[in-house]
């Protein structure tokens, strides 16, 4: 048993801080929260040389072949700004999805391109009759000869203004045995003709909605030998990306603790110090009680992934209790902070904003709750 | 990370060893009431023959030196020993015994070569079983405020005095408490701890009625007392610490008994109130396919896992000499107010069942009945759930810049 990190997690996480710490000021983060892409060329160029793009894609296709455990670490540092743009729909979700899905060949394409930073892939999923459940996948793909034809609307679908390349799980033919037969990935090019991607107005950043129109899609990015099998691929990719999703969210809850501390040492009310007040310091317990809780539950699924033990109970289990702690935390946070929490320029609202964008990615607490009852074979 | 000792051949023998010894020595007929406080003399006695053997190889306190009866171990080892204790669903030890759990603890950092040799020794091999004397009448969540006097006349120290919620079932042979040796000096300052033989002269103990009689993380006691003072004449040897050290002394056994040592053990109640939704059929239905019981389900699993993880992480933090800051009091916290809702979702779950212990109506042999009740008396036994907090906030500098340290273990 050993709780720590490894000394190669230690450098990639004292690497990142600094990284973050020199690039990513609360500036810089604040004035790209609400672009369409999150990101400017130049950032994603960077951290595209660091390889962290590739942090997952094995070696043999041009990645770092690295760890749950290690991409974990180096996202919950991420997390901890909040860092906007495509890493985790690219770098994680993205290239897990391909590695689960596509053949030979297309991995041996695709992603050393996707851990350069050259291909940006958004994984489009969601549609208006929003959900994770593959019967809420509803686009029709028509084939004709050679080539797909695509009409209708992904929904809610994270990083496209930023991405080269949508991963769209589409419908090629009805239900058959079960409501998972029938789907398929399909890599569209985001800037084909038909294509329209428009960020979502409102409190969610980076979230698009994007219209297929008449979308012709060549049989060759068609992700797989054959069509109808992309659910599985897409789920498989799911299991393993959520609990890396879930350390961002714990870097995030980690950053609105720290500032909450520090808050509650220098704002003086009634002429002491405000963490002097018994019902502030609830606030703050709450917080690390949820914090601590998403954490550990976080890094015990990490490391059954990592172990190559079953691990489906426990990713539904951290992102359950995550998703739901990382708004918890930031309740608290504008708790204990007051007025100064909703000024921009301060910073807690970017977590805030990013608890609630992010609670419904890859299934929000209520779905993983039902998923772990089925997983623990209740 | 890894969150299971990886076992290596060393520690395969070690568990063979265990295995083959427990099953030569744990006692026929050792089955515990769901309710401790129906644990019969008998039963006791044949717990404390199995802790008097455990502690012939050093193995009831096994994390101690063996020169006063410990067993040298690590934690990976003790890990092995508490997970083959398990499986007979015992643990170290395997009776309530504060006195080695948090006592010995304290011993340890703050008493003399001589304390440790004529203290420990007869702890740590299972010949004294020892109450925790600590609440008063007006001392609870201030327990620097403490009343009973010990004044020094000689070679002994005359204790008068009463302390409250005391013991377990079936008596004890050593007590320890803290006591006043100085009332003039400050708060804190003004405190001695002191071991108290069972059987003096002038001791009285007075059993209590409560909902039941809740444990402070180690095995349950079963019933609580209040005991007397009267004129009481201890060896002034029995002082540990030195004079008017007492609130230092605490520091050690407060520390575990706020959470710091963790915990490595499953709600047992939540697994059997699961396995009993799986397997109880109402209207031909399993009870888990009720969705809302479903969820009920998920609601007291998820609980008992993050204090699990959380008992995990600080039983590693404890064990691997980690620096350790607010993690012991926010494992009791969160076990304590959790262990509450749980039984209100337990509540909820299994209804009108869940609140009778009738041979005939009562689930699991009255085990979900019971939880109702300890839930409610466990939220207080070694704190408050508002004091865990409280050090907590100290702990995490919340409002400070100096960030009180945790209690010393070692």
């Amino acid at each position: 048993m050993d709780l720590g990190l490894t000394e190669a997690q230690e450098i990639l996480k004292t690497t990142a801080a600094s990284f973050l710490q020199q690039e990513y000021p609360k500036e810089t983060i604040i004035a790209l929260e609400s672009t369409p892409t999150g990101v400017t060329p130049e950032l994603f160029r960077k951290v595209a040389e660091l390889g962290w793009l590739g942090i997952l894609i094995p070696e043999e296709y041009g990645g770092e072949g690295r760890s749950y455990t290690d991409a974990a670490v180096l996202f919950e540092e991420l997390g901890r700004g909040p860092v906007a743009g495509p890493y985790f729909s690219s770098g994680i979700l993205g290239a897990l999805t391909v590695l689960h899905s596509g053949t030979e060949a297309q991995k041996r394409t695709i992603l050393p391109q996707v851990a350069s930073g050259e291909r940006v892939i958004s994984v489009a999923v969601t549609e208006p009759h929003y959900g994770w459940r593959p019967e809420t996948v509803q686009l029709r793909a028509s084939r004709q000869g050679d080539t797909y034809t695509l009409n209708g609307v992904k929904l809610f679908v994270h990083d496209a203004q930023a991405a080269t390349h949508l991963l769209c799980a589409v419908r090629t033919s009805p239900p058959n045995n079960g409501a998972s037969s029938g789907i398929t990935l399909l890599l569209v090019d985001a800037k084909a003709p038909g294509v329209t991607i428009r960020t979502l107005p409102g409190w969610m950043a980076q979230v698009d909605e994007v219209r297929l129109h008449n979308v012709r899609v060549p049989a060759a990015d068609v992700l797989g030998e054959t069509e109808g099998q992309g659910w599985e691929a897409l789920e498989a990719a799911a299991m393993q990306a959520i609990p890396i999703l879930c350390a961002y969210q714990v870097g995030s809850c980690q950053t609105v603790f720290d500032i909450s501390v520090a808050y509650s040492r220098t704002r003086v009310q009634f002429g002491q110090p405000i963490g002097r007040f018994q019902r502030v310091q609830d606030h703050i317990v709450n917080i690390v009680n949820n914090l601590d809780a998403a954490r550990w539950t976080t890094y015990e699924a990490l490391w059954k992934l990592d172990a190559g033990r079953p691990a489906a109970a426990s990713v539904h289990l951290a992102k359950a209790v995550t998703s739901e702690a990382y708004l918890k935390v930031c309740d608290s946070g504008h708790e204990v902070h007051a007025g100064v929490g909703v000024i921009r320029e301060y910073g807690l609202t970017l977590h805030t904003q990013r608890s609630r964008t992010l609670y419904h990615l890859l299934g929000d607490a209520r779905y993983h709750r039902r998923r772990l009852a089925d997983a623990m074979g209740w | 990370m890894d969150f299971e000792v990886t076992y290596t051949p060393e520690q395969e023998a070690f568990r063979t060893e265990v295995r083959a010894w427990l099953a030569m020595n744990i006692p026929e007929g050792l089955e515990q009431p769901v309710d401790p406080g129906d644990l019969t003399l008998e039963q006791y006695q044949k717990l404390r023959e199995l802790g008097r053997r455990l502690g012939s190889r050093g193995w009831l306190y096994p994390t101690y030196p063996k020169e006063y009866g410990g067993g040298d171990l690590n934690v990976d080892f003790v890990m092995i020993l508490e997970e083959e204790l398990d499986r007979y669903g015992l643990h170290l030890p395997p009776y309530y015994d504060s006195g080695g759990r948090l006592g010995g603890a304290s011993i340890f950092v703050w008493g003399t070569e001589e304390q440790k040799k004529q203290f420990l020794t007869p702890i740590f091999r299972g010949e004294w079983r020892t109450w925790q004397l600590l609440s008063e009448p007006n001392a609870g969540s201030d327990l620097a405020g403490v009343q009973t006097r010990a004044v020094r006349d000689g070679d002994s120290y005359i204790v008068n005095g009463q302390k409250i919620y005391i013991g377990s079932l079936h008596g004890c042979e050593m007590m320890w408490t803290i006591v006043v040796t100085d009332p003039d000096k400050p708060r804190h300052e003004n405190l001695g701890w002191l071991m108290i033989p069972y059987g003096l002269p002038g001791i009285e103990v007075r059993p209590m009625e409560l909902l039941t009689a809740g444990g402070e993380g180690g095995a349950s006691p079963g019933l609580k007392h209040t005991v007397f003072f009267d004129n009481v004449r201890v060896p002034a040897f029995n002082l540990v610490g030195g004079e008017n050290n007492g609130w230092r002394v605490a520091t050690t056994h407060l520390e575990l008994e706020h959470g710091g040592g963790g915990m490595i053990r499953r709600n047992r109640v939540v697994d059997q109130f699961l396995e009993y939704c799986i397997t109880t059929k109402r209207d031909g239905e399993s009870l888990s396919k009720d969705p809302d019981v479903r969820e009920d389900m998920v609601e007291a699993y998820i609980k008992s896992e993050i204090v699990r993880l959380m008992g995990l992480r600080t039983y590693w933090l404890s064990h691997a000499h980690k620096p350790r800051s607010y993690e012991g009091p926010q494992l009791s916290y969160c076990r304590k107010t959790y262990a509450l809702e749980i039984a209100e979702t337990i509540l909820r779950a299994v209804g009108p069942y869940a609140m009778t212990n009738d041979p005939d109506w009562g689930p699991l042999h009255g085990l979900l009945e019971h939880y109702q009740r300890s839930a409610v008396v466990g939220l207080h036994p070694g704190g408050t759930t508002d004091i865990q907090k409280v050090i907590m906030a100290r702990r995490i500098g919340i409002g400070r810049t100096t960030r009180e340290q945790a209690g010393r273990l070692r």
